[in-house]
């Protein structure tokens, strides 16, 4: 037996940030305790970034590395990078140490008991969390496999190696243990079902297939005869696993419960970069592997689609919390983009990563104002607080109200254009009904997005209100990044647009 | 240059609220100037795009390539028209605002940007040549608007219309949008000229045209969305004239007319907005006659002639467009002059009540004269230019109503449209003759209102401005006709030759005239008895509430469906995740999979009766509400699995399964210690059952889904060969074991490493919680684990033979069992370091050793405490651990050295002084490996559940029972209590 070839130069963006990541386990043992938080950040902040820079340089690759289990081209790479330009501005809400006292948003010692002692004493004493950094750097570089996987092991591989660390990260929030700890309990036990769920699926496709390859999956398609049974129980327990992860009905459920439990920082990076990591495996898997037997899955996905898209605009409408109601606005988010994934062709990929991205961007944005909005109970989450809010500061509410029309599809934003590639694209790929009901769903979520904006502009503000902590740079940046690129890629979506174009085709 | 107008709108919108700082009311005069350099600029193009020799100005920059979006933008003859009362209207609203508000009135900056950057997006809505551009201004026009009917909004009347305003513009542009892009693909460009020039057809396209008309309808507020325009008036004056008569409202009037060339033949393009619009026209009218707020009677009557224009500009042919264009410009004139008149005598008489107003014919002369030329213009009389529109308009539908006019529309409901039209129109004059009497009437029985003084001369320009337009226009019949036909030549000539004029001989369309005239003149006459016919026919549905309980209707759905799905419940989720699982791949596997499973009962009757008791015992777990219980019969289960292994013929694997059942057993036992007795102290209630079904039909799915794969085998199985080679390679005769440590030694290396990283974890999460003081101290903790002399013999004697007296009270001793259990202890190791060795080949291993020296190991704790159990091995768990992977690891690299393969095994042959023969292979040190992990991880599960939590047991027994509480309160959280 030989040992295979691996193809480091194409593998490096992934091997940087796994390197990293166990890097910043062993940090956690050796490095002084003092030193550990800026160790840690920068750490992290360098992966990223060396990764983020291996990934450019690739553009244009399009190759089967790793002996077929993982694959190099042009929706790996797109995914890969914006996960990545996601996690670095993730990283600097992570880092804020301004809005809590000289803390963070997470506990100091996640086993602590909360309102023990023990947690009282390292409040006391600023200790700061982090483990939460190698954490991440796990799940960011799950993410960036999950979509390059090529193998239904290595996808399975993937999806627990982002899934396991966003599960404990979801249970650390400072304020409101309990519910985080809910949370992240709720999230692990579904998510492993899901997972299980998934597992038992890829087991099948394999005892149809014979082979754990997407390519030869397909090929299977037309010279297994006879299996179908083996192949759709298959793929629709695939199926369960991946909508799951993308909060998809009727597998949303935990959504709103762990987006408001985590603590805000992991809910804008579970929300943003989770999405894009679970629907770029999902097109690779549903197009590359199971595009032969389309007929078959697109009514499933039709009619998760439809579920998806109204129940998470129609629940939206009466969320009291603003962390839950951006949760419900993800479902109805994630339905928009099945709109495409149904029409299965190159412009809906294209498509879907545009989406994807100026989503992602957006997502990040909203729930980094939401830490900014505070009382003195921690983030002030409940909609009646945020009355009047554009009255005390303009410029906060209006980056929120930014972000909210953006995610409305109003012109002039990123999700406009993000809206009408997505709907274009279903609509070419025969799905009109779908984009019909699309429609009368972002009709609705216009309604409690708009809804938002109205309070915050046209209301009296509400007494003892909510400040606007004034965040340190780190935040700062941020949020005007992702302000920034939601209005420009509004305006000029074209040189993206082409990207996702460029990117969109799949090697086999 | 199109652009560049559009631009400057935009820049100066931005400037607003900078120069507004400085120029306060005076900025509306600096900003005016932009729309009236776009008027200029289109005004002289006229001799281009208009008239006999008119042809089209373009300008087109690619933005989104991609997706076929282009900056392109093109100066026809219909966007000439509209743009030329968008900039006209709009710089002449802009002087009147400069008089219309206070110096002082705050957000003078915000409204004056607003206002100018709404011109700008309604001039690039005309002005669009690209579908999805289009869209854009749409959706810009809708956002601004709602920002302009939302000024002020500190009263909630304002924010509810601008609100309403909102909703149902969006609605109906989402509905454009989707219409936009199924146009779009069907045409295969996006270019409005090109699909002009290519109309697309097909089913689609009908769909397209409804989606398209309801975002038309939607905008320009007609049946049955015509209730936000009413409510909408609670906007400042200016924005009233210029969005809801001139601007906003006409982009959906402006859609249907552009569009009306390619797809008016389109079903159901005719049927549709012929009825909605007659429907629209009849009823505002109706209702503006019985409004009291001037401004609230213009509104109805805009919504009125919205729906008169879209019937005329919708039919399509020729001399219908031609008179509707000339209908269009008129109507802006007239219903922007009012509006701004309504302005002015609001600002003079402080009220906009009909009622209260009187006097004010004197008191406001240019005013008064600029309403009434303007109303005379609205009700049609020559020789105005509503008359010369409306006369041609009823011409070009007595032409349809005859012969259809190329419109394939039958003769009865031609005519009924034409009786709707002139009915219309009547209802129209009537409430035109009400507008000038309820404004400017000296009406017996009021007092004039106090302080009234008459506008400065700026003020009432633009009203009078734009009166005056709407006479000159009546005159200029003949040139207007030429200068509007390059857009009605889109259609083909129809029965008379279309022109526009003051005079056409006398004909049925001058009779209907009349008659509309003459019957407004009489219900005006009449308007006592009209106003109590109007009460008696009140109708009690309005479109507005089935607009507030559509919005109810969506609010309940949303509480309900939260309600339905949102429970917080754990169980409920998973509950949903499992029927989607049980349906869909459940009904593929019963569709194609069933067939293909070929089953037998039994091998030997006795797998029945335990197969008997397995199931019992299942079921029985799952319904218990005790732990214990439910330990215990699990334990069950997994003992039937042994005699199951055992009737198959493997010793090996039940002696393993036996001994992990009971370790199971034991761990769980001490972890139960400290919970409650029972699961949950409810009773069982039903939905247990239906989640006890539902448990039932996945593990049945499960059980089928393992079947189907089973039968699914094509290739053969890998482990056919192991018997084989297990003699041959491994040198053993158990092929379990050498399975173990030789064929697959990688997989029991993952594994034994995870068992000590699992050990580890929970040991460290016991000794956390116990190390409560403040941080967490390992070292400490575990060293006190090991503490043996300290407490064990408090007199400071020779330690005790037997140690339970230092933890367990007497009552809970027995000394029997103490004394039995130190006997055997040693007894019981043997045996396991016999299993060990003799694994190779015989039932054992050092996995099951491992297995019975913890045993051994846990009889020592149970009998006499953590002492006992430190006294019976003084070592730390973690370095019988570590020993343990080291020790394997090294056997599987020692190979590596002797130029082997990792994990190669060797046969060893010595001879030995005092033993004699000694035969074993390499891989015994491997099962060395795996045996003290084992023993290790025991020890730590003792340490940790057993000693850790006697102490964690100690120590809030000290400190109170509030902690315990408090876990207790998470745990109930936690559960399924919500």
């Amino acid at each position: 037996m030989t040992a295979p070839t691996l193809e480091y130069a194409e593998l490096a963006p992934l091997i940087t940030v796994f390197g990293a990541a166990v890097i910043g386990v062993l940090i956690e043992a050796f490095v002084p305790r003092r030193a550990r938080h800026t160790v840690q950040v920068v750490l992290a902040l360098l992966a990223l970034v060396a990764s983020l820079v291996q990934v450019i340089a690739l553009a244009g690759t399009e190759v089967v590395a790793a002996v077929g289990a993982v694959v190099i081209d042009g929706p790996a790479l797109f995914l890969q990078g914006t996960i990545l330009v996601l996690s670095i501005i993730s990283i600097a809400f992570f880092a804020e140490r301004k809005l809590e006292a000289g803390g963070d948003a997470f506990a100091p010692a996640a086993s602590s008991l909360p309102g023990s002692d023990e947690e009282r004493v390292l409040v006391r004493e600023r200790r700061l969390q982090t483990e939460i950094y190698p954490l991440m750097l796990f799940a960011v570089a799950g993410m960036m496999l999950f979509p390059a996987a090529n193998d239904l092991l290595i996808m399975f591989i993937a999806l627990e190696v982002l899934s396991l660390p966003l599960y404990l990260m979801c249970g650390m929030a400072r304020r409101r243990r309990l519910l985080s700890h809910e949370a992240a309990l709720k999230y692990f036990l579904l998510g492993a079902f899901s997972s299980a769920v998934f597992l038992f699926g890829s087991a099948f496709v394999y005892g149809f297939a014979g082979s754990l390859r997407f390519s030869e999956i397909s090929t299977a398609l037309t010279t297994e005869i006879g299996k179908e049974g083996l192949l759709l129980s298959g793929v629709g327990l695939m199926a369960v696993g991946l909508l799951f992860k993308v909060g998809a009905v009727p597998f949303h459920a935990w959504t709103p419960d762990v987006y408001q439990g985590a603590p805000t920082p992991v809910t804008a990076f579970m929300a943003a970069c989770t999405k894009l990591a679970a629907f770029g495996a999902m097109v690779r898997l549903f197009y590359v592997a199971f595009g032969g037997v389309r007929s078959d899955w697109q009514p499933m996905l039709w009619a998760v689609a439809i579920a998806t898209m109204v129940v998470g605009a129609v629940v939206a409408l009466t969320q009291t919390d603003i962390k839950r109601m951006l949760a419900y606005s993800s479902i109805a988010h994630a339905g928009f983009v099945l709109t495409a994934l149904v029409a299965a062709d190159q412009t809906a990929t294209a498509a879907i990563l545009f989406y994807l991205a100026t989503y992602g961007i957006a997502t990040l944005g909203a729930f980094a104002v939401v830490t900014l909005v505070r009382d003195s109970g921690g983030e002030a989450t409940h909609l009646s607080k945020w009355a009047g809010l554009g009255k005390r500061s303009p410029i906060v509410a209006g980056t929120f109200a930014l972000f909210l029309l953006a995610f409305a599809g109003i012109p002039m934003t990123s999700g406009f254009v993000g809206k009408l590639s997505v709907f274009a694209a279903a609509i070419d790929g025969g799905a009109t009904p779908l984009v019909i009901v699309g429609v009368l769903a972002s009709a609705v979520a216009a309604f409690f997005y708009v809804r938002v904006i109205v309070l915050m502009f046209f209301s009296a503000p509400a007494e003892e209100g909510p400040t606007v902590a004034v965040p340190s740079v780190w935040t700062t940046v941020g949020i005007s990044l992702g302000a920034a690129a939601t209005l420009l890629l509004g305006l000029v979506p074209g040189p993206l647009l082409d990207l996702a174009q460029q990117a969109a085709v799949f090697v086999r | 240059m199109m652009a560049v107008l559009i631009a400057a709108h935009l820049a100066a919108a931005a400037l607003a609220p900078l120069l507004a700082g400085r120029l306060r009311s005076r900025v509306f005069l600096v900003l005016a100037v932009v729309p009236a350099t776009a008027f200029a600029w289109l005004a002289a193009r006229g001799g281009t795009v208009a008239g006999p020799d008119a042809r089209s100005i373009t300008q087109s920059t690619a933005w989104v390539d991609s997706l076929g979006m282009q900056l392109s933008f093109r100066l026809g003859t219909l966007s000439w028209v509209m743009a030329l009362l968008v900039t006209g209207i709009g710089a002449l609203v802009l002087v009147y605002s400069a008089y219309y508000f206070r110096p002082d009135e705050t957000g003078l900056g915000r409204f004056s940007g607003l206002l100018t950057g709404f011109a700008g997006t309604m001039l690039g809505l005309v002005l669009a040549d690209d579908l999805l551009l289009l869209y854009v201004f749409w959706e810009l026009t809708t956002v601004f608007s709602y920002l302009l009917i939302g000024h002020n909004p500190d009263r909630r009347a304002n924010r509810r219309a601008a609100m309403q305003a909102l909703i149902v513009t969006t609605f109906g542009g989402l509905a454009m949008l989707v219409g936009v892009v199924i146009v779009g693909q069907a045409a295969g460009t996006y270019s409005i000229s090109g699909v002009l020039a290519d109309p697309p057809a097909g089913t689609a396209v009908s769909v397209a045209v409804v989606l398209l008309l309801v975002g038309a309808v939607s905008k320009s507020a007609l049946v049955p969305f015509h209730f936000w325009l009413p409510a909408a008036m609670a906007a400042p004056t200016p924005v009233s004239a210029y969005l809801h008569a001139a601007a906003m409202v006409k982009a959906g009037v402006y859609v249907v007319a552009l569009f009306a060339p390619a797809l008016a033949g389109v079903l159901p393009w005719r049927p549709l907005l012929l009825t909605v619009g007659v429907a629209t026209m009849l009823l505002g009218a109706w209702r503006a006659l019985r409004q009291h707020d001037l401004k609230l009677l213009l509104a109805f009557g805009t919504v009125s002639q919205l729906g008169f224009l879209v019937v005329v500009l919708g039919v399509g042919t020729r001399s219908a467009a031609l008179a509707g264009v000339a209908m269009l410009v008129a109507h802006a004139l007239f219903k922007a002059a009012l509006f701004l008149v309504v302005g002015i005598v609001d600002h003079g008489a402080g009220t906009r009540d009909l009622r209260l107003l009187s006097g004010l014919r004197r008191r406001m002369p240019v005013a008064f004269w600029a309403a009434v030329l303007a109303a005379a213009s609205m009700a049609g009389v020559p020789p105005l230019a509503g008359f010369v529109a409306k006369e041609s308009i009823v011409k070009a539908f007595v032409d349809v109503a005859r012969t259809g006019d190329g419109t394939g529309i039958p003769p009865v409901a031609g005519w009924t449209v034409l009786v709707g039209l002139v009915a219309g129109s009547a209802l129209t004059v009537a409430y035109s003759a009400r507008f000038v009497w309820g404004a400017f009437a000296t009406k017996p029985g009021v007092s004039e209102p106090a302080g009234i003084h008459s506008p400065p001369v700026g003020f009432a320009a633009a009203p009078a401005l734009l009166a005056l337009g709407g006479l000159a226009l009546g005159f200029l019949g003949s040139a207007e006709t030429p200068a509007l036909a390059p857009y009605a030549e889109h259609y083909p000539e129809g029965v008379h030759h279309a022109s526009l004029g003051l005079w056409h001989g006398l004909n049925l369309a001058l009779v209907l005239s009349a008659v509309s005239l003459a019957a407004g003149a009489v219900m005006y006459w009449q308007r006592h008895a009209v106003a109590r016919a109007q009460r008696g026919l009140r109708v009690g549905y309005e479109a507005e509430h089935g607009f507030r309980r559509t919005l109810r209707v969506v609010d309940r759905v949303a509480v309900e469906v939260t309600g339905a799905t949102q429970r917080g419940s754990l169980p409920v989720y998973l509950v949903v995740i499992f029927v989607v699982v049980i349906t869909v791949p459940g009904t593929a596997l019963l569709m194609a999979g069933v067939g293909s499973v070929d089953l037998y009962g039994w091998d030997n009757p006795a797998q029945l009766a335990v197969g008997g008791v397995l199931v019992a015992a299942a079921i029985l777990t799952a319904r218990s509400g005790r732990r214990l219980k439910a330990v215990l019969l699990a334990g069950v289960t997994g003992y039937g699995m042994a005699l199951l292994f055992m009737m198959h013929g493997a010793p090996d694997l039940a002696l393993t399964q036996v001994l992990v059942e009971t370790v199971t057993l034991a761990v769980f036992v001490l972890v139960l210690r400290s919970l409650p007795p029972r699961f949950s102290e409810r009773p069982l209630t039903s939905t247990r059952w239906g989640r006890l079904g539902i448990g039932a039909l996945v593990g049945a799915l499960m059980a089928g889904f393992a079947l189907v794969a089973s039968a699914a085998r094509t290739a053969d199985p890998v482990s056919e060969t192991f018997a084989e080679r297990a003699e041959a390679e491994g040198r053993g005769h158990n092929v379990v074991n050498v399975i173990l440590v030789d064929i697959r030694a990688w997989d029991t290396m993952g594994e034994i490493s995870v068992l000590v990283v699992a050990a580890t974890g929970v040991a460290s999460l016991v000794f956390l919680i116990t190390g409560r003081t403040g941080r967490w101290r390992p070292d400490e903790a575990i060293g006190s684990a090991l503490d043996s002399h300290a407490s064990s013999h408090p007199d400071g004697g020779r330690p005790s033979w037997l140690r339970a007296g230092g933890t367990l009270p007497p009552d809970r001793r027995s000394i029997v069992f103490e004394v039995v259990t130190r006997l055997a202890f040693h007894i019981i190791v043997v045996f396991s370091v016999y299993l060990l060795f003799s694994g190779h080949n015989m039932p054992g291993g050092g996995f099951a050793a491992g297995l019975v020296a913890g045993l051994a190991l846990m009889m020592r704790y149970l009998a006499g405490g953590r002492h006992e159990l430190n006294d019976a091995a003084p070592v730390d768990a973690g370095l019988v651990l570590g020993v343990g992977l080291f020790v394997a690891t090294g056997t599987g690299l020692v190979p590596l050295a002797v130029g082997g393969a990792v994990l190669q095994s060797a046969v060893v042959d010595l001879s030995v002084p005092l033993l004699g023969h000694v035969h074993f292979t390499t891989s015994l040190f491997f099962d060395v490996g795996v045996y003290l992990v084992v023993v290790g991880l025991m020890l730590d599960v003792l340490r940790s559940l057993g000693s850790g939590v006697d102490r964690h047991g100690d120590e809030s027994a000290e400190n109170g029972r509030d902690e315990a509480d408090e876990q207790h309160a998470q745990q109930e959280r936690l559960g399924e209590t919500r």
